[in-house]
């Protein structure tokens, strides 16, 4: 129940804490958070869980992440709900691969698959696949057999794992919230902090529900053959944009991409050219925030400001050389969100 | 019943073969359910092992005045066995997750049982009579020399110690995909429902390769799902009418006369949320772990969490009277959710007469609530404090740092590896049946064994 590396604390005690500007609620949802994660990832490698129990973890999880973005001492504008962002994730897939997009697209649409795959998995077998041939389920389980469909597919099978998942979708909301910086719109949302973990919390969260969202935004049919295609398209304007290489190879280049190189493997991401600047400025941010992370604060799943940081890179998109223009940020709460960051990436290779 | 509050303990009855107080169990043994028959005469227990345990009342006796009552073991059978699923490498539990009875309509007694996947239906029977005297056999059953035959005769049916079978009569399988967590038998007496997660099926009890759907509320992509059925029972009077319960603290009372598909609810009972005491588990116990019809079927009561309810059927907006059971726990929340006692699945019970509830809480403590006079009590039940013929003491539970009387728990202390889960209430007399883990406790009032 406790994360590895994290000191056994005292749950906060919550005398009806209902009041978010109250110093002990953050402490409290972030454990609560912590633990829900932790129940349901538990719950999902059982053979069979209890549906109750996994719905209502995933309820309060899904609550809990709300309730963050609802808290106004994390910087946040008011996001939006997750179908809609899953939507505008849908939108980033559909209209046309913009080349300012590529990364977030080809992400999204790598992540995406891979959520599609593994937490609707795993939640049909939560939920002891059905033997009604409904086509979502009919949809999950070709995943795990042999497609004929495509070759990729199969790799996507076999890469249903938790640990490629949660990477995956951790990795895709970051750049999601890259992606919708991008788009050039102010309010939209910086990314909701705790996307990510969102995704990650699954199956009957937003990962899948982007899978849900994407198929239909593709017409419905065999759903299948939809999502892979999707790839294929944002690979072929990826490689046209450098940009996106860099970007996505140096933003984790400190985190074990090792089970990401096959995912990039296959949408052509490997062998980014020499070090774009923006991806080195990112990194510089990112380095010192998590070496010089004081201990004693909680760990906290509000990436919101590390998202804020990567909009940085909007400035430099596609043709911009410059480096310069990186906006200076209060280093506290990037600390902060520095660390959560390399915790939050910690956890999920674990699992 | 709860004014004096005496309760006397009239019987202890361990399912375990140890009597020894401290005799380890095995997690077999753990009670799963516990329930009356229509009459009380007869109360059956399931266990995490599959079986099912019959206990009968012994019938009053002049010369024993004080065996009056008491309960004994009648018959004890291998209900269902671990089953594994292979199509989805799973294995099937054994645990009897509930016993319903049939009401009696001849001379043998019927019960339903069910673990995760299966429903069976069991006849119960007894055989006091043997036949004796046939021409062709002997005593022992071997053929007899025709040619010592010399006259015939008719045979006879002689007394014999009383034996109790027990068959399967019938076996209703592979209709649930998700786990079982209630039967309920119809007041037609011709038809069953049973309830997994997401849907609910109508049985007839003569026909097991067939049952109708008539609730079903999975989701087309089930990564939408938010809420779970947790307890259905079928109106005690109208054989038309259903409730079921979420885990989203609704209750649906459903109309099998409007569609052959209940999934619209014909009332919806749902308590709105008070934001003042709204925290990160409200939704977590809120969520619905038994529903029961009062006798009267006017009434349902039910059990989450903290708390008891109980619900007017014509008043859909609120519950007409909320007890509360452990709100000492309140703050607790947190801890019980890391340990994962949240999740626990309290029911609850109507006495005879409607007019007192009944629920089991931590450190084997169980409370009872007079509807009427508003008196609560609250009362453990353990072997140190339960000697036969004992009167049950009243337990009180201090907050922590709080007054504390002598005699008094403190919250801290409470053993929530204690838990009573499952408890019955006699269907006409103030007898009561807790199980307590592997241990079966029958208290009696005897002073008031009227229902009033």
């Amino acid at each position: 129940m406790i994360m590895k590396g994290q000191k056994r604390k005292h749950p906060p005690e919550d005398v009806e804490v209902s009041d978010p500007s109250s110093p002990t609620w953050e402490s409290q949802r972030q454990f609560v958070f912590s633990v829900s994660l932790n129940k349901y990832q538990r719950g999902q490698e059982l053979p069979e869980p209890s549906l109750r129990r996994s719905v209502l973890i995933a309820n309060t999880l899904r609550q809990v992440s709300r309730e963050a973005r609802r808290v106004p001492s994390v910087d946040v504008e008011v996001p939006p709900p997750l179908c809609s962002s899953s939507s505008e994730l849908q939108e980033s897939t559909l209209t046309g691969v913009a080349p300012a997009k590529p990364p977030s697209a080809v992400m999204f649409s790598n992540s995406h698959s891979a959520l599609v795959s593994c937490p609707v998995v795993s939640l049909n077998n939560l939920s002891n696949c059905d033997t009604s041939r409904s086509p979502a389920t009919c949809h999950l389980s070709a995943l795990n057999v042999p497609l004929s469909v495509k070759d990729e597919d199969e790799d996507w099978g076999s890469m249903s794992t938790d640990s490629d998942f949660s990477l995956s979708a951790a990795i895709s909301s970051i750049l999601t919230a890259l992606d919708s910086t991008i788009d050039g719109s102010p309010q939209a949302a910086p990314r909701t902090p705790l996307r990510s973990l969102e995704n990650l919390s699954g199956p009957s969260d937003g990962g899948v529900a982007w899978g849900k969202q994407a198929v239909r935004g593709n017409g419905g049919s065999w759903e299948q053959q939809e999502e892979w295609r999707v790839p294929e398209s944002s690979v072929e304007v990826m490689r046209s944009s450098f940009l996106s290489e860099l970007t996505v190879e140096d933003l984790f280049q400190d985190i074990d991409t090792s089970l990401l190189e096959r995912d990039m493997g296959v949408l052509g991401l490997r062998g980014s050219g020499g070090g774009y600047q923006a991806g080195d400025d990112l990194l510089r941010y990112l380095q010192p925030f998590s070496s010089s992370f004081p201990p004693s604060n909680p760990f906290s799943v509000s990436l919101n400001q590390n998202l804020k940081c990567l909009p940085s890179f909007s400035s430099f998109c596609p043709l911009s050389s410059s480096s310069s223009s990186l906006p200076a940020f209060s280093s506290p709460n990037l600390v902060r969100e520095g660390l959560e960051l390399e915790h939050l990436m910690e956890i999920l290779v674990e699992s | 019943m709860l004014s004096p509050i005496q309760v006397l303990c009239s019987d202890i009855t361990t399912l375990s073969l140890e009597p020894e107080p401290f005799a380890s169990y095995t997690e077999a043994d753990i009670i799963s359910t516990v329930e009356f028959n229509h009459t009380g005469e007869l109360l059956a227990t399931g266990d995490k092992g599959g079986r099912v345990v019959i206990f009968q009342r012994e019938p009053e006796s002049k010369s024993e005045p004080f065996s009056q009552g008491e309960y004994n073991v009648y018959s004890t059978f291998q209900s269902h066995e671990p089953e594994f699923d292979y199509l989805k490498s799973l294995e099937i539990e054994e645990k009897i997750n509930k016993i319903r009875w049939l009401p009696q309509q001849n001379a043998a007694q019927f019960l339903l049982s069910t673990n995760d996947k299966t429903i069976k239906l069991w006849k119960v029977s007894e055989r006091d009579k043997r036949p004796e005297g046939y021409n062709l056999k002997d005593e022992e059953g071997r053929i007899k020399d025709i040619s010592t035959v010399t006259s015939l005769q008719v045979p006879v049916l002689m007394p014999m110690d009383l034996m109790v079978e027990v068959s399967p009569r019938r076996v209703f399988a592979n209709a649930h995909t998700y786990h079982v967590n209630s039967i309920s038998v119809n007041s037609d007496y011709m038809t069953y429902m049973s309830a997994d997660d997401l849907r609910i099926n109508l049985w007839h009890l003569d026909i097991t390769d067939r049952s109708f759907n008539i609730v079903d509320i999975k989701p087309v992509n089930m990564e939408d799902l938010t809420e779970v059925i947790t307890a259905a029972e079928f109106h005690p009077h109208h054989c038309n009418l259903f409730v079921y319960s979420s885990s989203k603290g609704t209750l649906r009372l459903c109309d099998m006369r409007e569609a052959a598909l209940c999934d619209k609810h014909s009332k919806l009972f749902e308590e709105p949320e008070d934001p003042s005491a709204r925290s990160f588990f409200s939704e977590i116990i809120s969520s619905v772990s038994d529903v029961k019809f009062s006798h009267s079927g006017r009434y349902l009561l039910t059990r989450d969490y903290l708390t008891a309810k109980v619900w007017d059927l014509n008043m859909e907006s609120k519950p007409l009277e909320t007890y509360q059971v452990h709100d000492y726990l309140r703050s607790k929340l947190c801890s019980l959710y890391e340990n994962d006692c949240i999740f626990d699945k309290f029911e609850c019970a109507w006495n005879g007469s409607d007019s007192v509830i009944m629920t089991g809480a931590y450190n084997n403590f169980f409370r009872m609530f007079d509807r009427n006079t508003k008196r609560d009590v609250t009362l453990e039940a353990s072997r140190e404090s339960s000697k036969p013929r004992a009167v049950l003491k009243p337990r009180r539970v201090c907050a922590a740092g709080g007054k504390r009387r002598k005699d008094d728990i403190s919250v801290d202390s409470l053993d929530f590896t204690k838990k009573i889960l499952h408890t019955a209430w006699h269907p006409n007399e103030n007898i009561i049946a807790i199980a307590a883990t592997n241990n079966l406790y029958i208290f009696q009032d005897k002073l008031n064994s009227e229902m009033h």
